[in-house]
């Protein structure tokens, strides 16, 4: 047991470290680095510059060195805790980031609050009703969310918002409260700009989880405790509540480890249509810019947060039930 | 597939069913599924037909049809059925700036089925027959049944062929997910122990780096020499490289499963040879899983498509796809004054809500016996 | 037509300017006392026009005339006039100061001496476009990011020495009070203004230019390689102190070019900043006082590495690009009309810019300047939101960020927005040039087209200028060559518009025949001369500012009809100027952006920069002094470059000749082709709140007219 756990998080280790190469890899293939890509944006702004400066560039951020020792470097920075500096914004990386990330999970979280409330009730009356036209209507919905390319739907839902109901028009707080120190009115004023993300990332989570649940709940339904709970004569939502639906749940609440960053990844683009404040917008930019630090250290971070959520919850798992114990 | 008895009862008819009849019997239960299949048939056959059902030429060009509205077809002429559209002039309202159309009724321009129109080839062959023609003017200058996008190209023609390419591409890249996750997934499996474990971490590391700075770093990396069929082969490849993993864990949880079951210990105690198990016992009965899992896997490859077309990594015009047409779309301008090149939106909604249905459906029916 | 158009007598003015053509808008520059005096009350002359019935419109006087000139073009009720501030040269400072109300109560704390002290005493003094503002106000903008600082930079660009008057045409006094250029021209002197302050009090003196000239620009662990336009003739200028208040550029060579340069949008002249933003260390002066304890010129490196290090930085280098940043330090003195707020810099969400209480300019009523409190730039992750918000009316101005695409929309919601939509065309010629790389030389059979005069004449008389326009400019703009606007001094003659830039399909087909490319294959397509198969050419294009592969999409079957296929390379800017660099375009497209003041702009039109897509190799001979890269092989682009130095030492009059020259040769040989030019695509479309006040109806949309200060932020206020 125990050292199936040792040899689990070893392996852990590395894939963690496959993690750091295949990041680094993947931000250093688009053609050009940094200073390329900061000298068109300023060039394209009429600020010639001249071959010296581009080099002197390169030198003071390091990018005239061979890759390997890049790597290494920013493994090195790593391991002490030093993520480097934001390039385009002239700060290290943890102070931006460090901003946004709380953000990133309030919006996630509410995304996920809201896929439970709307897959989960879903997810059993298909199951209990299956084939019923219950079924396909509730089934129906709880799909749509993930056949609307989110991009799409982000910005109609923005602009009719504007539109037809005044809301205001992206981001996650009025700019008198961005800056402001947190107090009710803050959070009041975040609950309001909230509603949309979460709809529309909550929305696109509901369809794998009404099948988890639904596939679950089935299983568990045709169980001969169920019938034996039925001939005892216990009431129809006694008996689906009481047993089988909390025995469904309980894979599911394995998922939750790697269910988090997984939302964090999909929210990246519906972040940069409704301009949210959060990490998704920020790796993108730094994808772009190729500001290695940034862009590094955010895909590390979900890359980590992946792994260390799959671990949490094999061990949750193990511990629900033991009979997968000696696999993988 | 005959049923071998003439009026079983119920009981005797699934003890006699073959494994497919009872997949079968199993997903005829499921409404949505069957509705999901008639449409996914229907678009694929939009997608073959895209040349015939088109009936403008998708790179057209005009400045002064820019921006055009749906604009209707009249069925009826002096109450006998005669189907033709009105001609139209267009100008630029220099108060308002928005583009104007003005129906010009003295000009009729008749419709004919299968008439002739812009040319284009199929297998080798060429053809210049559409199932909607113009007569008295090019289709290209007064036909638009979904109005036309900024550059006066007709929006239902764009459509019929970026139908094909999307739907094309979520096709190839699934099949080419499949092989991979098929020989990896059976091969972590069916062999188990440390090339298991290797590719297990393998998987786990490419599903921990979410997937757009992937798409980001592979599709910035592609050659600026392709051409566009070359693009849009690497994407599919791109899509597949990512999307295979899901497939493979499918194919191991399988393999894994199936090399306890009591059958399979029986087989290999009478002495069928390996070859035998895998293809005898243990295929047939996953394939049903595998089609299933596949159904699954091609909308995630379309919607992908699509938000590679919206970071701008995806395919490019003149390629045209559902991504490209949406990207079209992804602005404040089409919502506002544009609304109609949202279109494009609905039959990806479509699409992808059928192929979920159809692929719950068989997995549903692909435990015929649970 | 035009006279449904008409409702006021000032619409008649607008209408009429633009029926007589572009000339009559240099008429326009015209001190304002000229024109009709507006009513003072309304800064939107164009009410919403939807909003008045036709039948309801005054018919004005002088309406025969209008409506017998040709219907309006179209944008006509969008381009207003173009007007804007003065600048009293030599003006006295009003014996009566006054400072914002804000102010007024910090002096009363005792926290801030009084305004007398703070003004200088020979202030700037200016005359609001059309009335003496009210202070107060936050000025709501969006921002797209730290990489966005021009946004900011822009409204504070008269931190510089010199700048322009309201026409960009005629170089004024802004920070400096006055300069002169010697009669050999190898001497320009400054005259700093008596009294001027720095942001914290301190007084700004000529130890202040002299610092930045030796211990920044001079430095090579900042500044690595000297800036080519101190530099003329390849000689560095150096920097001399008269006295505190007076500066002298010295060159070894005439450079009538250096005033031009300060007052224009280039690195020595930038003032601080533009000119020391990010990892910029230009701008011609930087607080002596306070940077002076950064570096190690003056403190122990030791210690400066030691203080980057607690702070998070590499070293003192690193640590000091940010202190000397004006949008990220809020303790960094600076001549700026507003200073970043602490807590609220670039890096925020919210990036706010509040007064400086030692600005030095004031109105002609004795107002110290400016009216506005504070400017605040919200972030927006992408430029879609900023467009809606800005159509949303969460903005008082903004020009920045905005697309052209989308006027109809502005339009739609100017009442609901509470904001009026003026359009500010550019004065470049060329928004979506088609260019030729002349150093090309990977297939020789390109090459040779390349470099054929005939060729690339029949390529542009294949062009439908017009479809271009409609689609992509909405009707705006003007369709032909990529000389710059009829009023910049460098505009060779009308004639020049459309020498070679019609639509003449037949004439193109003959000149392709003639030159040997009369063989075609079975579509139409012309045959390579080297039997090769057909002849293709490539553009690459990128979708950066304008959609320019689907622009470049329509080109493709318009070449079709004179035979040539034309294959677009869509790609990402950054791969698009990786391969430019490495000389592997054939064409591509891009702006003319800065080319109407050629002599300090020349990349987009000559290859005389580094990674001119003119010719990156000829760039390369160029700024290498011949030792490397390729000689200019086409003779009219020799002729043009030649011409070009020839221009570096001459004086103003000659140097606009001399341009008007390299134009005409340049449109003649067809170095690069025009399709459409003088459009508002670029920081052209202006949405202002209808609570602002001396907004002018047109103002400069030009580089070097930092727009939109060619509006004069410091004048605009809140009126109510």
């Amino acid at each position: 047991m125990l050292s199936y756990i040792l040899r689990r998080f070893l392996l852990a280790i590395v894939t963690v470290w496959a993690i750091t190469v295949l990041a680094f890899v993947i931000i250093q293939l688009p053609p050009g680095d940094f200073v390329t890509i900061y000298i068109n944006a300023l060039q394209s702004s009429g600020s010639p510059i001249s071959y010296g400066q581009a080099e002197a560039m390169r030198a003071q951020y390091g990018l005239d060195q061979p890759m390997y020792i890049q790597y290494l470097k920013w493994m090195g920075m790593m391991l002490q805790g030093d993520f480097g500096m934001a390039l385009a914004w002239n700060k290290p990386v943890k102070e931006i980031i460090g901003d946004r990330l709380t953000l990133t999970m309030v919006v996630s979280i509410a995304a996920i609050l809201l896929t439970w409330t709307v897959a989960l009730p879903i997810g059993i009356y298909s199951a209990v009703r299956q084939y019923s036209l219950g079924d396909y209507v509730f089934t129906f919905i709880g799909f749509i969310g993930i056949a609307v390319p989110n991009f799409m739907l982000a910005l109609i839902l923005m602009y009719v918002g504007y539109k037809y109901f005044n809301m205001s028009i992206g981001g996650l707080f009025s700019p008198q409260y961005a800056e402001a120190p947190w107090s009710l009115a803050k959070v009041l004023d975040l609950l309001q700009h909230l509603i949309l993300p979460a709809l529309i990332l909550g929305l696109a989570g509901t369809a794998q989880l009404i099948r988890i649940m639904r596939a679950n709940l089935l299983d568990e339904l045709r169980k001969p405790y169920v019938v034996t709970a039925r001939a005892k004569g216990l009431s129809e939502t006694r008996v689906i509540l009481k047993y089988p639906v909390r025995a469904a749940l309980n894979p599911f609440a394995s998922t939750i480890g790697y269910y988090f960053p997984y939302v964090v990844s999909g929210s990246i683009v519906v972040s940069l249509v409704l301009s949210l404040p959060t990490v998704g917008p920020l790796l993108l930019t730094a994808l772009v810019a190729q500001d290695m630090f940034l862009a590094g250290t955010i895909v590390l971070m979900l890359g980590v947060m992946t792994v260390i959520g799959t671990f949490v919850s094999d061990l949750i798992l193990m511990w629900i039930d033991p009979r997968i114990r000696m696999e993988g | 597939m005959a049923i071998q008895t003439q009026q079983p009862d119920a009981e005797e008819r699934i003890s006699l069913a073959t494994q497919w009849q009872l997949i079968w019997w199993r997903f005829r239960k499921h409404t949505l599924a069957q509705i999901g299949a008639v449409i996914v048939i229907l678009f694929y056959l939009v997608a073959l037909l895209a040349d015939f059902l088109a009936y403008s030429d998708p790179t057209y060009v005009e400045a002064q049809r820019s921006l055009l509205p749906p604009h209707g077809i009249q069925w009826f002429d002096d109450g006998k059925f005669a189907p033709f559209v009105y001609g139209l002039k267009g100008t630029r309202d220099p108060v308002t700036f928005k583009r104007v159309y003005v129906t010009d009724t003295s000009q009729k321009y008749p419709l004919r089925f299968f008439g002739k129109g812009f040319e284009w080839k199929f297998l080798g062959f060429k053809f210049d027959r559409h199932l909607l023609a113009v007569e008295g003017a090019p289709a290209e200058e007064v036909l638009f049944l979904l109005g036309t996008d900024s550059l006066g190209r007709d929006l239902w023609s764009r459509l019929m062929y970026a139908t094909r390419t999307s739907l094309t591409i979520g096709l190839l890249g699934v099949t080419l997910s499949l092989f991979l996750g098929i020989l990896l997934g059976g091969i972590s499996g069916y062999y188990g122990g440390p090339l298991d474990t290797f590719i297990q971490r393998v998987i786990e590391v490419i599903r921990s780096i979410p997937t757009i700075p992937l798409w980001m770093g592979l599709g910035a990396a592609l050659p600026r020499e392709w051409s566009v069929t070359q693009v849009y082969f690497a994407i599919t490849v791109i899509l597949s490289l990512i999307g295979w993993t899901e497939l493979a864990r499918v194919v191991r949880g399988r393999f894994l499963s199936l090399r306890e079951e009591d059958y399979i210990t029986a087989a290999e105690l009478a002495g069928c040879s390996q070859l035998r198990i895998i293809f005898r016992h243990m295929v047939p009965s996953f394939l049903s899983h595998i089609i299933a899992a596949t159904t699954l896997a091609i909308p995630a490859m379309i919607i992908s498509e699509t938000a590679l077309s919206f970071l701008g990594l995806g395919l490019r015009p003149p390629a045209v796809s559902w991504g490209v047409l949406l990207q079209d779309a992804q602005n404040v301008q089409s919502l506002a004054i544009s609304p109609w090149l949202v279109i494009p939106t609905i039959p990806v909604i479509v699409v992808i809500l059928s192929l979920n249905f159809l692929g719950d459906g068989l997995r549903d029916a692909a435990d015929p016996y649970g | 037509m035009a006279q449904r158009l008409i409702k006021t007598r000032r619409e008649f003015f607008k209408v009429a300017a633009m029926a007589a053509g572009a000339t009559a808008l240099a008429a326009c520059g015209a001190p304002p006392t000229a024109a009709p005096a507006p009513p003072p009350a309304t800064t939107a002359p164009a009410a919403p026009p939807t909003a008045a019935p036709p039948t309801k419109a005054p018919a004005p006087t002088a309406a025969p005339t209008a409506a017998a000139a040709a219907p309006a073009p179209l944008g006509a009720q969008y381009i207003g006039k173009l007007e804007g501030y003065e600048i009293q040269v030599g003006a006295a400072r009003p014996a009566n100061l006054k400072e914002a109300p804000m102010l007024a109560e910090l002096v009363k704390a005792g926290k801030l001496p009084p305004v007398e002290q703070r003004v200088p005493d020979e202030p700037c003094v200016t005359k609001p476009l059309r009335e003496i503002g009210q202070y107060g106000g936050t000025w709501r903008r969006g921002f797209i990011g730290p990489a966005d600082g021009e946004n900011g930079n822009r409204m504070v660009s008269v931190d510089k020495w010199l700048f322009w008057d309201y026409t960009g045409t005629k170089i004024m006094p802004s920070l400096a009070k006055g300069w002169k250029v010697s009669e050999d021209g190898k001497t320009t002197t400054i005259y700093l203004r008596k009294g001027l302050k720095w942001s914290d009090g301190t007084p700004y003196t000529a130890d202040d230019c002299l610092f930045w000239f030796e211990d920044l620009y001079s430095n090579p662990d900042l500044v690595p390689t000297p800036d080519r336009a101190l530099a003329p003739g390849g000689k560095h200028g150096k920097m001399v102190k008269v006295d505190d208040l007076t500066i002298e550029f010295r060159f070894e060579n005439p450079y009538w070019l250096f005033e031009l340069v300060l007052a224009g949008d280039m690195l020595p002249g930038r003032g601080q900043a533009t000119g020391q933003f990010a990892s910029w260390y230009y701008g011609g002066y930087a607080p002596k006082h306070y940077l002076s304890q950064f570096l190690p010129k003056y403190k122990p490196q030791a210690e400066l590495d030691a203080a980057a290090k607690a702070a998070g930085y590499t070293d003192w280098k690193a640590r000091f690009q940010v202190l000397k940043d004006w949008e990220r330090n809020p303790e960094l003195p600076g001549v700026q009309p507003w200073k970043v707020v602490a807590g609220a810099d670039i890096t925020k969400s919210v990036w706010v810019i509040e007064r400086n209480p030692y600005y030095w300019e004031v109105d002609t009523a004795g107002n110290q300047l400016p009216y506005i409190d504070k400017i605040q730039f919200t972030l927006a992750e992408n430029v879609e939101v900023i467009n809606l918000r800005a159509i949303a009316g969460e903005y008082d101005q903004q020009e920045r960020h905005l697309d052209v695409q989308k006027l109809p929309v502005f339009i739609e919601n100017q009442q609901k927005g509470n904001y009026t939509v003026h359009i500010d065309p550019g004065t470049n010629g060329g928004d979506a040039n088609i260019y030729f790389n002349f150093s090309y030389e990977e297939d020789p059979e390109i090459r040779k087209w390349i470099l054929n005069k005939d060729f690339r004449r029949a390529l542009s008389l294949g062009i439908d200028r017009e479809q271009i326009k409609e689609a992509f400019f909405l009707g705006l703009g003007t369709a032909g060559s990529p000389i710059p606007d009829p009023v910049m001094p460098e505009y060779p003659g009308d004639e020049w518009r459309t020498k070679w830039h019609t639509l003449d399909i037949a004439q193109a087909n003959a000149l392709l025949d003639k030159i040997g490319l009369d063989k075609k294959d079975a579509e139409g397509y012309r045959l390579r001369s080297d039997g090769k198969g057909r002849l293709r050419l490539e553009m690459d294009c990128t979708g950066s500012f304008l959609p320019y592969p689907k622009l470049a999409e329509m080109i493709v079957p318009q070449w079709k009809k004179i035979g040539i296929q034309l294959d677009i390379k869509n790609l990402e800017r950054a791969t698009l100027e990786a391969n430019r660099n490495a000389n592997k375009q054939q064409l591509m497209m891009w702006s003319n952006g800065g080319t109407e003041l050629l002599y300090l702009y020349p990349i987009h039109a000559l290859p005389v920069q580094v990674n001119s897509q003119v010719g990156p190799e000829i760039a390369k001979w160029y700024s290498t002094g011949g030792a490397q890269g390729m000689a200019p092989p086409d003779p009219d682009l020799k002729k043009c470059i030649e011409l070009y130095d020839e221009a570096q030492t001459k004086n103003l009059e000659e140097r606009n000749k001399i341009a008007q020259e390299i134009w005409k040769i340049y449109v003649d040989a067809v170095l690069a082709i025009g399709t459409v030019g003088l459009s508002p695509a670029f920081l052209g479309l202006r949405i202002t709140s209808n609570k602002l006040g001396n907004i002018p109806a047109r103002h400069v949309n030009a580089q070097h007219m930092r727009t939109p200060t060619s509006s004069r932020p410091t004048t605009i206020f809140f009126k109510s």
